[in-house]
């Protein structure tokens, strides 16, 4: 039954020119990104005497940079991608066809989130072309450019579970797309309210609650259990209240 | 008579207003039973709880003796449902939507199912076209072809002629026609003759409650009220006093170019054209039809929606 609607939600993506312009959009973006920080550190290493030259890390100049600027992407990107999930079922009253079929409200939910996780994951295939000219160029960090893939695809999931739910909450895609850009900027607002809470503790809990801190430790290759664990948390959390939301119209 | 559907006084409750309140009523199998009642009488909703789609307040949907509730999937293949706007992917094909929907239900010979629906509602030309780019007849058809690509024995359908085109509706009355000979329907519509022309048993239902339920011939009796007859005099005549009858009520009169014609009321149980044409002729009338009439399903209506408001 997922795979069904997996399938119908990929095949709707693909049948507009939604995906394709997504997907072009999202490469030229990251791509002149891209250049910009080869640019930036060549002219950077080029300026400065050759003894510090080696101390200008590539990986923190270029790779990871870029990594954090396509996870930036995201925060437009995927409301355009969840924005639809729901909103326009909800709109054309095609919800029913599931609810008449043998189907409970979880497997809609994770069909549809794991259709959205395919365009993401058509999107950053895309930029696999980096890696291949960051290899080329003579930086093998392997586990780094991996845990950096998975790192974005570990935000795009907790994106797209947060997009899903402002999606199943109004039949108007704008509102849900403007909710998941509002929610996104505030999963990253809590880490800098961490930042600058003096109190440990609490700065702790909020550099905990944000999704940046744990972001940037998958991406340097530190993988964690505690972040695989907010992750999890994030994604079932959001996804347990899109079932919820869908469930109303059992109240 | 078996019985595939058993509504037992079931409520639908919103905050400070009642959709439904108390509504019973049975459907036998093989039947076609109407469903009628005035805009924002609580049809809709009731077939949406019918069908599994909300939940009731309070009371019990039993379908094939099995106790219909939201959150139960198994009787999810036993009900077919054509809403009054039909839930269609306008982005898709007619043969993928009609595949789409037999492999959410796990209908297992897939193609067979699309195929026999195709050709049964002349959707053969149109299979490989987007449903957005067919006509509102095309569309109604392909929402009929989900609710039985699955092959569902209990179909519900809300006003499934609505706004369709003459030659539209005889097609789809036939194949509703059709299906009855194999499925039990429930069949919603404003075209009062249109009920009568399909259904052997009805329900009106007016404000929430069911007002009048039953078989269509056992309403009908249950309504008559004395005996209706049609008269037709020539034109420019007028119609006399007929106190003399009893008390009586004009409900037609109508100028046509060949004749005034009228309806008349009568509380009297007896047969009034052998007396009634006497009168009119000894009064230098010329009459030119009579015939008894018996009170047609929109007078039925009418009454059990205007006199219990």
């Amino acid at each position: 039954m997922i795979f069904t609607v997996w399938k119908k939600e990929v095949h709707s993506y693909f049948s507009s020119p939604l995906a394709y312009v997504m997907i072009g959009l999202f490469s030229l973006i990251s791509g002149v990104i891209f250049f910009n920080l080869l640019v930036s550190y060549t002219d950077g290493i080029q300026a400065i005497p050759q003894n510090y030259a080696t101390q200008i890390s590539f990986v923190e100049e270029v790779v990871l940079r870029l990594y954090a600027n396509v996870n930036f992407l995201f925060l437009f990107f995927i409301p355009l991608i969840t924005m639809k999930l729901f909103s326009e079922e909800k709109r054309q009253d095609t919800l029913d066809l599931y609810w008449l079929a043998p189907m409970r409200e979880w497997q809609v939910v994770v069909s549809k989130g794991l259709a959205a996780l395919t365009l993401v994951a058509c999107m950053l295939l895309m930029t696999g072309i980096y890696p291949l000219i960051i290899w080329g160029i003579g930086i093998r960090e392997v586990t780094l450019l991996a845990s950096s893939y998975l790192a974005l695809l570990l935000n795009a999931s907790a994106y797209i579970s947060m997009g899903l739910f402002c999606s199943s909450l109004s039949n108007n895609q704008i509102i849900a797309a403007l909710g998941s850009i509002l929610g996104i900027m505030f999963l990253w607002m809590i880490t800098w309210g961490g930042h600058l809470n003096s109190n440990f503790i609490v700065a702790e809990i909020f550099t905990y609650l944000g999704i940046s801190s744990h972001f940037e430790r998958l991406m340097r290759g530190l993988i964690g259990t505690q972040d695989i664990i907010y992750y999890l948390t994030f994604v079932s959390f959001f996804g347990l209240l899109t079932v919820k939301s869908l469930g109303r119209r059992n109240w | 008579m078996d019985k595939v559907l058993v509504v037992d006084k079931i409520s639908k409750e919103y905050p400070g207003r009642f959709a439904v309140k108390e509504a019973s009523f049975e459907v036998t199998k093989g039947s076609i039973h109407g469903f009628l009642g005035p805009n924002g009488a609580g049809k809709s909703t009731t077939m949406r709880m019918i069908a599994g789609l909300i939940p009731a307040t309070s009371g019990s949907i039993h379908l094939f003796g099995e106790k219909i509730d939201p959150l139960n999937l198994s009787y999810k293949n036993k009900i077919g449902l054509l809403p009054e706007n039909p839930p269609l992917y306008l982005d898709m094909t007619v043969e993928n939507y009609l595949e789409l929907i037999a492999r959410f239900h796990k209908v297992k010979t897939v193609k067979d199912n699309v195929n026999k629906v195709l050709e049964g509602l002349s959707l053969t030309e149109v299979r490989k076209r987007l449903i957005g780019n067919l006509s509102k007849g095309y569309k109604q058809r392909v929402g009929l072809g989900q609710a039985i690509i699955y092959d569902a024995p209990f179909l519900i359908l809300d006003e499934p002629t609505n706004g369709l085109d003459p030659q539209s509706v005889v097609e789809l009355r036939d194949y509703i026609k059709k299906l009855a000979e194999e499925k039990t329907i429930l069949f919603s519509s404003h075209i009062l003759p249109e009920v009568e022309l399909l259904c052997d048993q009805i329900t009106i239902i007016h404000q929430g409650k069911v007002r009048a339920t039953g078989n269509l011939q056992e309403i009908h009796k249950k309504f008559k009220q004395g005996v209706c007859v049609k008269i037709g005099l020539a034109v420019g005549e007028k119609l006399p006093d007929l106190s003399s009858f009893g008390k009586y009520e004009i409900t037609h009169h109508h100028s046509l170019a060949i004749e005034e014609q009228f309806t008349i009321s009568f509380q009297s149980e007896r047969d009034m054209r052998p007396d009634l044409s006497k009168y009119l002729v000894s009064s230098g009338l010329t009459l030119m039809t009579m015939q008894n009439e018996s009170p047609e399903l929109e007078d039925i209506f009418l009454h059990v929606t205007e006199t219990k408001k």
